[in-house]
């Protein structure tokens, strides 16, 4: 009979809902686990955006309530925290998720409930195209591989590079976009090597990259591998070699490590260069959490942002919301945010400038030349 | 990369990150294999006592304040004990259980282990602090044209041999060796013989885990990255090592582990980085299927 | 008083189950209704899972530690299948387990003949194995990028779409199981699985052909394993290799060794508590402790074992001989 009373107990907790009436919108991302540090960035900026909405006032008078979704990076949380959320009638629009394994395993579940979500961190390409339920609101691994292709060639000069890729969808889409134009550029990729998350020995693959002798090693991967790449390659003797990479080694954990000066990423946020309002938000940021905001808290901070416009235009049909969000879709309309103005094409893809950032006395500082 | 002075300065290196590789394999290799002789019970939990040892390191240096080389010495303590604790409330209660009952259990302690070190110190990659240690580990220790071996590789092999070296002493020349390799024949007849088998193995367990934990703060150095899931796959490994050596038979851990080392690094070099780990996977399948007592084991459970 | 009306007679039990298990999604749950089936399609989904694993340490006393392969061989023959060939789950669901029961045969046939820990060992090593290839064929898997856009399934041209309707599926689908599984216990073939449990050399003393019985209990158990990998695909509509973890083989084996080993009642009570308690504690729970939720899972196998090692629906036929064997059991 206990047990039937734990159950219903729990029964209870799981149907019952918040008392108060506020506007949820939840932000599902890793806030546990291995990318952790990414979706803290994620948590803080949404976290931020929410205050700010509710100093002023609200939306349309009703608090905003930024409640967090950890799904630790995995397809099946992401499902499960999905199928949550869809079923949330105080839900209008989710802001997330990171990778995009985890979007791809939420997708069809938004879709089928018609629930309108934007990603501020999913670089994969299928995302768009598959639903007209999801948006974001940060450029694609092709345009990125691109974009690093291009000011490789053009600002750093490196004819020989080789890619040292994760095995996984975010790494090797960069890889593969990259070795693509790379081709068409002229640029001679050495060699590819692949690790996986839980490696910690990267030196069989590096002592064969040193063999090859390439001008740079792109590591299109995440910071933790990043770091110890690079400073392995270091002890091995590599000392002439650049590395660069994309908005994955865009973390503090990078500078942190004093070999890896002269390092250059692609990030989709750089503070100089996005105008007056980044100004105000950096120093905001920095008051309440002490350090600068990278990359993903921006997205997130002008995810929720968008997503709130949205409800404060058309109330809280889903179904309208992601219409009002379809209609975002050229310059004029765009939504001004900290992270550069955002629209949306017909799948729900952003066009957003990338910059170039690099790793100069141990701190993350703009490129001298922005490819444009 | 074409001409010959390159292909061998390559494979040279790669013998010596292998050889390096597979002195940290063979370290853990030997609490499985010892174990494994005396109670015939694979410990799934002592991938995760090699862990601990990285983390504790890490906590007593980081958080402790407590130097290197005392810190090290601490650890290898502490994960004696903590072996030691974990026979006693895990397996001894199991002793005469069904072979399935002491392997769940030692399943589930594994993965209870893994999941509080996250819970303790979270599952991201922890590296060690870079003044932790002296500097010198990173410079070569000897350089050979495009070769080169750090001291920190050097201080690796260099207690992997001493370890095997005492290992050795203690298992063929004294009292409690004696009675582990007996056990490890016949336990029955041991206890008739009025040897304290409990006593004993306990021992065997505090031996391995200290190895183990060596073995883990040794790691942590040499890639400078502990995260709470490195038992898993390293103790995979390890054992795979011990069971390709011979199972139960300590120089057959080391030479296992030594082989397999070499056999990731060259397998990651030369043939395909994505499937280094299932190197490991496909010499353990292989050598249980085709010759299950090993390299040098004679047979199962014989020879500690 | 009432238990023991539900002990005397256990078919009561189970259609009062089932009673309520079809009337789940007319219950007025509000809002939560859909999420509610999902975490109950997710137990039966476990559920026949577990059943699947059960026959292998159950009936034969041999430890699968590599579960979860077939679980991803089957649920990526079905992805495939659909994606390329775009055919119906009556199809795709017997295809799945036959390539499970394939597979079985090729990975029980050399390693039946092991003993225990080597046997879990080896069935481990051939679990990774399979993920490290789905990971990294992309030629054949797209491995991490996964296979997104698998089509629902879809019954007299009506695809499946709501949560309901999957979950009706999946009891389906646990009632062919169900029958496959209890046919088999009290068919010949189950009398061997248990003399082969619990004395080997007896029962090849009795005239029971080791290697051939053990592999068909292999092969069986990797094709429901399969045949559950199938249903998953269909279900999520998008596969991924890091949803075949290690971790699943542990949470499957958890939950036989909870409910009861090699008993059929016990292993899908293992889940049905479980299952649905993990997502209690995802709500109730401070979110750093969910997470390591692992490690109650970890404590569960050590503390089962400990005390009450035959589950919590003891498998009645083997708890007395276990019993007395357990006393005079010498390691041979």
């Amino acid at each position: 009979m206990r047990k039937l009373g734990c159950f219903l107990f729990a029964w209870i907790l799981l149907t019952g809902a918040t008392w108060a009436d506020s506007i949820k919108i939840p932000i599902a991302a890793p806030f546990t686990g291995p990318l952790a540090s990414f979706g803290e960035g994620m948590k803080n900026g949404a976290l931020l955006k929410g205050e700010e909405i509710n100093a002023a006032g609200g939306i349309n008078g009703k608090n905003v309530d930024i409640v967090l979704e950890d799904e630790l990076c995995d397809p099946k949380e992401a499902a499960t925290v999905a199928t949550k959320l869809a079923n949330d009638p105080k839900v209008s629009v989710v802001v997330g998720h990171l990778c995009s394994s985890s979007t791809l395993a939420a997708l069809p579940i938004y879709r089928g409930a018609k629930l309108p979500a934007i990603s501020p961190a999913s670089t994969n390409v299928s995302i768009g195209k598959m639903s007209p339920y999801y948006f974001r609101n940060v450029y694609r691994d092709d345009f990125q591989g691109l974009f690093l292709a291009k000011y490789v060639k053009i600002v750093k000069g490196y004819k020989k590079v080789a890619i040292f890729y994760e095995v996984n969808d975010y790494s090797m889409g960069l890889m593969l976009a990259f070795m693509k134009e790379a081709k068409k550029l002229g640029i001679k990729v050495l060699g590819t090597e692949a690790y996986t998350a839980d490696t910690t020995d990267f030196k069989p693959q590096l002592t064969k990259f040193k063999m090859m002798k390439p001008d740079a090693i792109f590591i299109p991967g995440y910071a933790p591998q990043g770091t110890l790449i690079i400073s392995q390659a270091r002890s091995l003797g590599m000392k002439n070699v650049a590395f660069f990479g994309a908005d994955g080694l865009d973390d503090d954990l990078m500078v942190k490590n004093p070999d890896t000066e002269g390092l250059f990423v692609t990030t989709p946020f750089l503070p100089d260069k996005a105008g007056p309002q980044a100004a105000g938000f950096v120093k905001a940021y920095r008051k309440k959490f002490g350090k600068d905001p990278n990359w993903f808290a921006a997205n997130t901070y002008d995810a929720v942002g968008i997503g709130a416009q949205a409800i404060k235009a058309v109330g809280r049909n889903r179904e309208k919301i992601r219409d009002y969000l379809a209609s975002i879709n050229s310059k004029d309309r765009a939504y001004d945010g900290v992270a550069g103005k955002t629209y949306f094409d017909k799948n729900g893809d952003c066009l957003k400038e990338a910059y170039v950032k690099k790793i100069k006395n141990g701190k993350w500082v703009s490129a001298e030349k922005q490819l444009q | 990369m074409e001409n010959l002075l390159d292909q061998s300065s390559l494979f040279l290196q790669q013998l010596v990150n292998g050889i390096t590789l597979g002195g940290v394999y063979a370290l853990i290799a030997v609490g499985y294999t010892m174990v494994y002789g005396v109670i015939q019970l694979i410990n799934f939990a002592h991938g995760e006592i090699y862990m601990l040892g990285a983390f504790l390191a890490y906590t007593m240096v980081t958080v402790l304040g407590i130097p290197f080389f005392a810190a090290f010495i601490l650890t290898i303590l502490v994960c004696a004990c903590f072996g030691i604790i974990l026979d006693f409330v895990a397996y001894r209660p199991l002793r005469n259980a069904p072979r399935l009952a002491a392997l769940i259990t030692a399943i589930g302690m594994s993965i209870f282990l893994q999941n509080l070190a996250m819970m303790i110190w979270g599952s991201q990659i922890k590296s060690y602090p870079r003044d932790m240690f002296p500097a010198i580990f990173l410079k070569p220790a000897l350089s050979i044209g495009e070769v080169s071996m750090t001291w920190i590789q050097v201080f690796i092999l260099s207690i992997t041999v001493v370890c095997m070296i005492i290992l050795h002493l203690i298992i063929h020349k004294t009292k409690i060796g004696t009675a582990m390799r007996a056990i490890s024949q016949d336990k029955t007849t041991s206890a008739l013989m009025g040897i304290g088998v409990n006593r004993v193995i306990s021992f065997t367990f505090a031996i391995g885990s200290a190895m183990g934990g060596m073995a883990g703060v040794l790691v942590g150095l040499y890639y400078n990255a502990i995260f709470p899931t490195m038992g898993y796959i390293a103790g995979i490994k390890a054992f795979a090592a011990a069971v390709l050596g011979g199972i139960g038979s300590v120089p057959g851990a080391m030479l296992g582990g030594g082989v397999l080392g070499i056999a990731e690094v060259m397998g990651a070099g030369y043939i395909s980085s994505e499937y280094r780990d299932g190197i490991s996977y496909a010499v353990m399948i292989a050598v249980i299927l085709f010759k299950p007592s090993g390299l040098i084991g004679r047979q199962i459970g014989e020879k500690v | 008083m009432r238990w023991q009306l539900y002990k005397k007679d256990p078919r009561f039990v189970f259609l009062s189950l089932i009673f309520l298990a079809v009337l789940l999604p007319w219950l007025p749950l509000g809002a939560s209704t859909n999420y509610v089936l999902r975490i109950m399609t997710t137990a039966v989904l476990y559920m026949i899972l577990a059943l699947g694993l059960n026959i292998v340490p159950g009936f034969t006393g041999l430890l699968d530690l590599g579960y979860v392969g077939f679980y991803g061989i089957g649920a990526y023959t079905s992805g495939l299948l659909s994606i390329h060939y775009d055919l119906s789950l009556w199809v795709i669901l017997p295809l799945a387990a036959l390539n499970g029961a394939l597979w079985g045969t090729i990975l029980g046939a050399p390693t039946l003949r092991l003993t225990g820990d080597y046997f879990a060992i080896v069935t481990f090593g051939f679990s990774e194995l399979v993920v490290l290839v789905l990971r990294n064929e992309l030629w054949l898997t797209r491995g991490p990028m996964g296979l997104p856009g698998i089509s629902p399934p879809s019954i007299f041209g009506h695809p499946l779409a709501s949560d309901w309707e999957f979950f009706y599926l999946i009891l389906l689908l646990l009632m062919i199981v169900l029958l496959v599984v209890t046919r088999l216990q009290n068919s010949r073939l189950g009398r061997a699985w248990f003399a082969i449990r619990e004395d080997e050399i007896a029962a090849q003393c009795c005239g029971v052909n080791l290697i051939r019985y053990k592999v068909t209990a292999f092969a069986i158990s990797a094709s429901i394993g399969a045949m559950g990998g199938a249903f998953y695909a269909k279900w999520f509509k998008f596969i991924h290799p890091d949803m075949f973890k290690f971790w699943e083989s542990i949470l499957i084996l958890c939950l036989i060794v909870f409910g009861g080993m090699g008993s059929i009642a016990g292993t899908m009570l293992g889940a049905l508590i479980l299952i649905p308690l993990s997502e209690v504690l995802r709500a109730v729970l401070p979110q750093g402790l969910f997470n390591a939720r692992y490690l109650i899972y970890g404590l569960v196998l050590v503390l089962m074992m400990r005390w009450r090692p035959e589950g919590l629906v003891p498998f009645k036929r083997a708890q007395a001989k276990k019993a007395k064997l357990a006393q005079e059991r010498l390691e041979i």
